[in-house]
């Protein structure tokens, strides 16, 4: 199951493949739901944590995408056409969310894991960044890399999360971010850095440097 | 005699090169930012382009902080990861749509 989120905008190349197929794919909206609906709704639920927002951004993809197929070319697949506008879909919620309270999150480690760090400013020699072994290719290819990773985003407060997963999924620039959720600069780079940090750890303690896992 | 002591001039060579040495880490600590501080910039400069100056400094902080070092090439193998992860979301999720979601959903897209 693949699955492409930036793909809207491939609109041209690979289309000769088996172009019937795709449009007959494209054009009997009814067999999406089964088709592509958990694959999407996944990927929302992972964005979004909640199941019911998750089931209505999918919708509304869905609804988006029959309103305006007469634009899809075949040029990517149906499913990454259809994982481009919920991709748009989340961000417009996070958008409404902005506007409605304010989206940042200082709380969240704002110790900033003083305790790996010396008073003079240095690493503590035990808690200092270990080397990661297994190279970064052959890891991509393992659902318990995966499920990891999975597990340490969502350990990550919802709101950090979710600018962690604009800027660094999404691959949307800091300024963009700001502008959606109307934060400032400063306040976004310190939940990013938090986000990393946090997530660098929760790595490095369940998949690099964890005992258990075979690598 | 049995135990003859090394020549003088060896000894003080080594208390010179201690010396420099020392001189060069004490640079390079007031030179570049510590390692808190370092850690922060490199998130930062995941986000923006970082000054030439700042950039030097990371370099030169390395030479000294094999730690910062590999922070930095974490974070980046973390911007990869992260890039792949919507295509496993698939694979190692197994949440559904409920039923009645999907019958829903086919109900309006027949609209």
């Amino acid at each position: 199951m693949s699955f492409h989120p930036g793909g809207i905008a491939g609109a041209v190349g690979q289309t000769e493949a088996k172009p019937e197929l795709k449009v007959t794919a494209v054009n009997d909206p009814s067999l999406w739901v089964d088709e592509h609906g958990d694959v999407l709704y996944r990927y929302a639920l992972e964005r979004v944590r909640k199941h019911d927002v998750a089931q209505d951004l999918v919708q509304e993809t869905f609804l988006a995408a029959v309103r305006t197929r007469d634009r899809f070319r075949g040029g990517s697949t149906v499913r990454s056409w259809l994982c481009g506008i919920l991709k748009h879909k989340i961000c417009d919620y996070y958008r409404k969310r902005g506007r409605e309270t304010a989206f940042t999150d200082l709380e969240f480690l704002s110790d900033e894991c003083a305790e790996k760090f010396v008073p003079e400013g240095y690493w503590v020699h035990m808690n200092g960044p270990k080397e990661w072994k297994p190279e970064a290719d052959e890891v991509m290819h393992r659902d318990e890399f995966w499920k990891t990773m999975r597990d340490c985003l969502g350990k990550l407060p919802e709101r950090v999360a979710a600018v962690f997963m604009m800027r660094e999924m999404d691959e949307v620039e800091s300024k963009e971010i700001c502008a959606t959720l109307l934060i400032s600069e400063s306040n976004l780079w310190v939940m990013l850095h938090r986000a990393r940090m946090a997530l660098r750890e929760c790595l490095a303690t369940n998949w690099f440097e964890n005992p258990e896992v075979q690598h | 005699m049995p135990n003859p002591r090394p020549p003088d001039d060896t000894s003080t060579f080594q208390e010179h090169r201690s010396w420099l040495q020392l001189q060069i880490v004490l640079f390079i600590c007031r030179f570049t930012p510590t390692c808190p501080e370092v850690v922060r910039i490199l998130s930062l400069g995941m986000d923006k382009e970082l000054s030439l100056m700042m950039r030097i400094k990371l370099r030169v902080h390395y030479l000294m902080c094999s730690f910062c070092k590999r922070y930095m090439k974490q974070l980046k193998y973390i911007r990869e990861v992260s890039r792949e992860f919507p295509e496993k979301i698939g694979d190692v999720s197994d949440a559904s749509l409920p039923a009645d979601a999907k019958e829903r959903m086919k109900a309006a897209l027949r609209q």
